[in-house]
């Protein structure tokens, strides 16, 4: 096994042509990526701004408020061009960085706290700056920070709809009791912050925890986004204390103080802190960077980290190096179709990203920001490895190849890319001759090794 | 190729793990032909089958009590929702029962662990991705084939049979030297080749079918459940085809307004039934032996939260649809919706076993002896199947 190879694809999202002599030892490599400012992404011209999201998000729920159908769908216009240029900007990212090892941890974390515009358009201009603003800062930094900032940001507060849920006993609550429209407590955001975001869904809590911490969490929510708000500051977050219920409240054990907005910041702090939240995180990391059954050893090693550094996402991200398991050719994992699609764009060495790649996601079942369920996507072989799924592959491949001037690549340059085992077929494919470039191309993309890391 | 190969080569590697079993012991299958529809994310059950009748309906369900005159009444105190009108001639028929008050074996509130138990049949998660309509193929012996509509493997048919997956393409291949060349690249990936060569078997009927419905998608919203439904009953009503089929449709977790006749929830309901009809209306003179069975993985709050929607609940509501259907119209053990009825004080409390129905339902389709139906649902000796429901 060729270990540079094994560091650009397993950890990495794909060796590009060359780049494999430039990874030098693999293991400092990967370790000299781990630089916190390798992961901000800003200062591109081409990203919205805060203000420019939330008027568009304004706009459109002022349009559904008016019922204008032809105001709505100037809006939905408006947010989609959001929405193309945050992720042209990240995909675009994936494809030409030379720290992929740390877009791969940007990935991961994003889409184990996503959020999605699945039936909430208005969560759709706010994901990049999501990703931008709430994963990239901490994704070598401290987790709680990180679920922290992500119970603090618009998209969260909008998609697991803690922005409206409002404790009953509050002064709204109160006000409102009876006959008033949506009005009243939502256990959306608090049952997934236990059950996805941090202890798991084994993680020792009750019903009655998850409508404890829904209370605790009554009045985090957003402010100059939603047409019915007033002006109280600048769009982003706002702890509304009219809406949130009074009284001390206890989740798993640990009772909380009536104290407004800091009884949110506690329990969030509590939860992170859990052995749970350590071994489940453990799991599922070993479980992304080694098989879909990894070894116990392997996820021992990622939760000893994270429990002796209180969820050091640096260190953490170091012991993931160190792992034996990680580097065992008799381990794999089958790339996901955004990791399949990233790799291939790498490998031909593509400079931009068109809006066309969010639709081929779309037909892969794996867009961007858009993932069915609060859980996020998966990332097993049974998940994405269906009969179906490998012909879409092949097709794309093609469909890719045809696009990929002549004079970019030599076909047999994918050779080195991929560890293939029993390369004989692929390798005499590649060179011969009487089959068109493209079609070559294809081949090595669309084959069966390009499909594993 | 011919149909027979067709059908064998969608089972990959499922002969073999069997031992080819050419001639077989097992008895002679009949014509039986059973659809799981999976509806993802918690349907609502006490807005699909009302109980009107419960004096405690109004108050508890407060902005979402129907006004029972928009309701379809199906008898012994339950209605169904108005989007399901279309369904009300199935009804008087007698080809359509309505399930309530049922829930899956394990108590949970989350939609990962709740769909674990209803795909997987088992009475508690452990881990296990091998579903139960794959433990039914195994039982019949590799007899019949299975098939998935839907993106990617769902959990209730993954095991040890090989099963064809299936899902209206946008991308739709054609067989050529390319496809060839990669066919031999994919000899070389023991774990990928089985697969890869179904997709090719399965592109033959899948052209067939997707004629005329571009777009069709994943199926997650109303107007893609009729598309849908009708491939399926194309791949079920070939007499060598596949007699066991998961589909799967999404967008059921309902927390904010849900509304009511009309609404969101409503219209997704009036897409189930049009897929219904759609199925009956395709499946040809197979209907006669198809069974449909709709079920989801929790029910909803009694009451409505803060939102005009429904949180994550307990009991809650199913269909099973077919000629085969052979009792009245509602099949339940109503425990009452007061306040001291309900399940931890807010959800329906649940009475009726997933797998008591699912074990009958089964047994009647395919004939099966209750010792079989026991290795289908492992753990549920003491479950009495529900042998009423399918005659």
């Amino acid at each position: 096994m060729d270990r540079s190879l094994w560091a650009l694809n397993r950890f990495g999202l794909g060796a590009r042509i060359g780049e494999r002599e430039s990874a030098g030892d693999p293991a400092a490599w990967l370790r000299s990526q781990l630089r916190p400012e390798f992961a901000v992404l800003d200062g591109s011209a081409n990203l919205p701004t805060t203000d420019e999201i939330a008027s568009a998000v304004l706009r459109f729920g002022a349009a559904v408020r008016s019922d204008d159908a032809e105001e709505r769908s100037a809006a939905r216009r408006e947010i989609a061009a959001i929405e193309v240029r945050e992720s042209s900007t990240s995909l675009a990212r994936r494809v030409t960085s030379n720290a992929s090892f740390v877009e791969r941890l940007v990935a991961f974390w994003s889409n184990h706290l996503c959020v999605s515009s699945l039936g909430k358009p208005q969560v759709a201009p706010f994901a990049g700056h999501y990703e931008r603003h709430v994963i990239r800062p901490h994704v070598l930094g401290r987790f709680e920070d990180m679920v922290l900032a992500s119970a603090r940001h618009p998209a969260m507060l909008l998609y697991l709809d803690n922005a409206q849920s409002i404790g009953p006993d509050s002064r709204a609550g109160k006000a409102t009791k009876r006959g008033g429209r949506g009005r009243g407590l939502n256990e959306n955001y608090a049952r997934e912050l236990l059950e996805l975001h941090t202890v798991g869904v084994n993680g020792g809590y009750e019903q009655q925890d998850v409508e404890q911490l829904a209370r605790i969490l009554t009045g985090w929510s957003v402010v100059g986004v939603r047409p019915r708000d007033g002006a109280e500051g600048p769009p982003g977050f706002l702890f509304r204390s009219a809406i949130h219920e009074p009284g001390d409240k206890t989740v798993m054990g640990v009772r909380y103080r009536e104290s407004g907005e800091g009884e949110g910041k506690s329990a969030i702090r509590d939860l992170c802190a859990k052995p749970s939240t350590a071994d489940f995180l453990a799991g599922k990391l070993a479980c992304h960077f080694v098989s879909d059954s990894p070894p116990p050893a392997a996820v021992d090693a990622i939760a000893t980290t994270w429990r002796a550094t209180d969820g050091d996402l640096l260190e953490v991200s170091r012991t993931l190096i160190d792992l034996e398991s990680a580097w065992d050719p008799g381990f794999r994992k089958f790339r996901t179709p955004q990791d399949w699609l990233v790799a291939v764009l790498r490998a031909v060495h593509a400079t931009e990203v068109t809006p066309r790649l969010g639709f081929v996601l779309r037909v892969l079942r794996h867009p961007l920001w858009r993932p069915p369920a609060p859980k996020g996507f998966g990332d097993t072989t049974s998940e994405w490895a269906d009969p179906d799924s490998l012909l879409n592959r092949a097709e794309l491949s093609r469909s890719v190849a045809s696009r990929v001037p002549d004079t970019r690549v030599d076909p047999r340059e994918f050779l080195g890319l991929t560890e293939v085992r029993d390369s004989g077929a692929l390798s005499s494919m590649l060179e011969d001759g009487s089959i068109s470039r493209s079609e070559r191309v294809a081949l090595a993309i669309g084959g069966p090794a390009f499909q594993w890391r | 190729m011919n149909r027979r190969g067709f059908v064998q080569g969608m089972c990959y590697g499922g002969l073999a793990t069997l031992g080819a079993p050419l001639v077989s012991l097992a008895r002679v299958p009949g014509n039986g032909r059973f659809v799981f529809v999976l509806l993802r994310g918690g349907l609502d059950g006490l807005a699909t089958v009302v109980p009107i009748a419960d004096p405690a309906y109004g108050s508890i369900r407060g902005r979402l009590a129907y006004d029972p005159d928009e309701l379809l009444p199906i008898g012994e105190g339950f209605a169904l929702a108005p989007g399901l009108a279309p369904l009300s001639e199935l009804a008087a028929g007698g080809d359509l029962v309505a399930l309530q008050a049922m829930a899956i074996p394990y108590r949970t509130r989350s939609h990962f662990d709740g769909q674990a138990i209803l795909e997987t049949g088992l009475d508690r998660p452990d881990g296990s991705s091998n579903g139960w309509l794959n433990r039914l193929l195994q039982v019949m012996e590799g007899t019949r084939e299975g098939i998935a509509v839907a993106a990617g493997m769902p959990r209730s048919m993954s095991g040890s049979i090989g099963v064809a997956t299936w899902s209206p393409a946008s991308l739709g291949a054609t067989s050529d030297a390319y496809i060839e060349r990669l066919h031999v690249l994919y000899q070389r990936d023991p774990i990928l080749l089985d697969r890869f060569e179904a997709a090719l078997q399965l592109q033959e009927v899948a052209t067939e079918a997707t004629a005329g419905m571009a777009g069709a998608g994943q199926g997650r919203r109303r107007g893609q459940m009729a598309p849908v439904m009708r491939a399926t009953a194309r791949f079920l009503r070939e007499p060598d085809g596949p007699n066991v089929a998961a589909v799967e449709f999404g967008g059921w977790d309902t927390h904010t307004n849900q509304g009511l006749a009309g609404g969101s929830l409503d219209r997704l309901l009036a897409g189930l039934a049009e897929g219904i009809l759609a199925y009956e209306a395709e499946s040809g003179s197979s209907w006669s032996d198809t069974t449909i069975v709709v079920m989801t993985e929790f029910g909803r709050t009694a009451r409505p939260n803060g939102t005009g929607g429904t949180d994550h609940g307990t009991a809650g509501a199913g269909l099973v649809v077919g000629p085969g259907v052979a009792r009245g119209p509602v099949l339940t053990d109503w425990p009452g919706l007061s306040g001291r009825e309900l399940y931890e004080g807010r959800d329906l409390r649940p009475t009726l076993d997933t797998r008591a129905v699912l074990k009958g339902v089964v047994m009647g389709v395919f004939d099966l002896t209750a010792t079989q139906a026991n290795r289908v649902f492992p753990g549920s000796t003491d479950v009495r199947p529900r042998t009423d429901l399918i005659r």
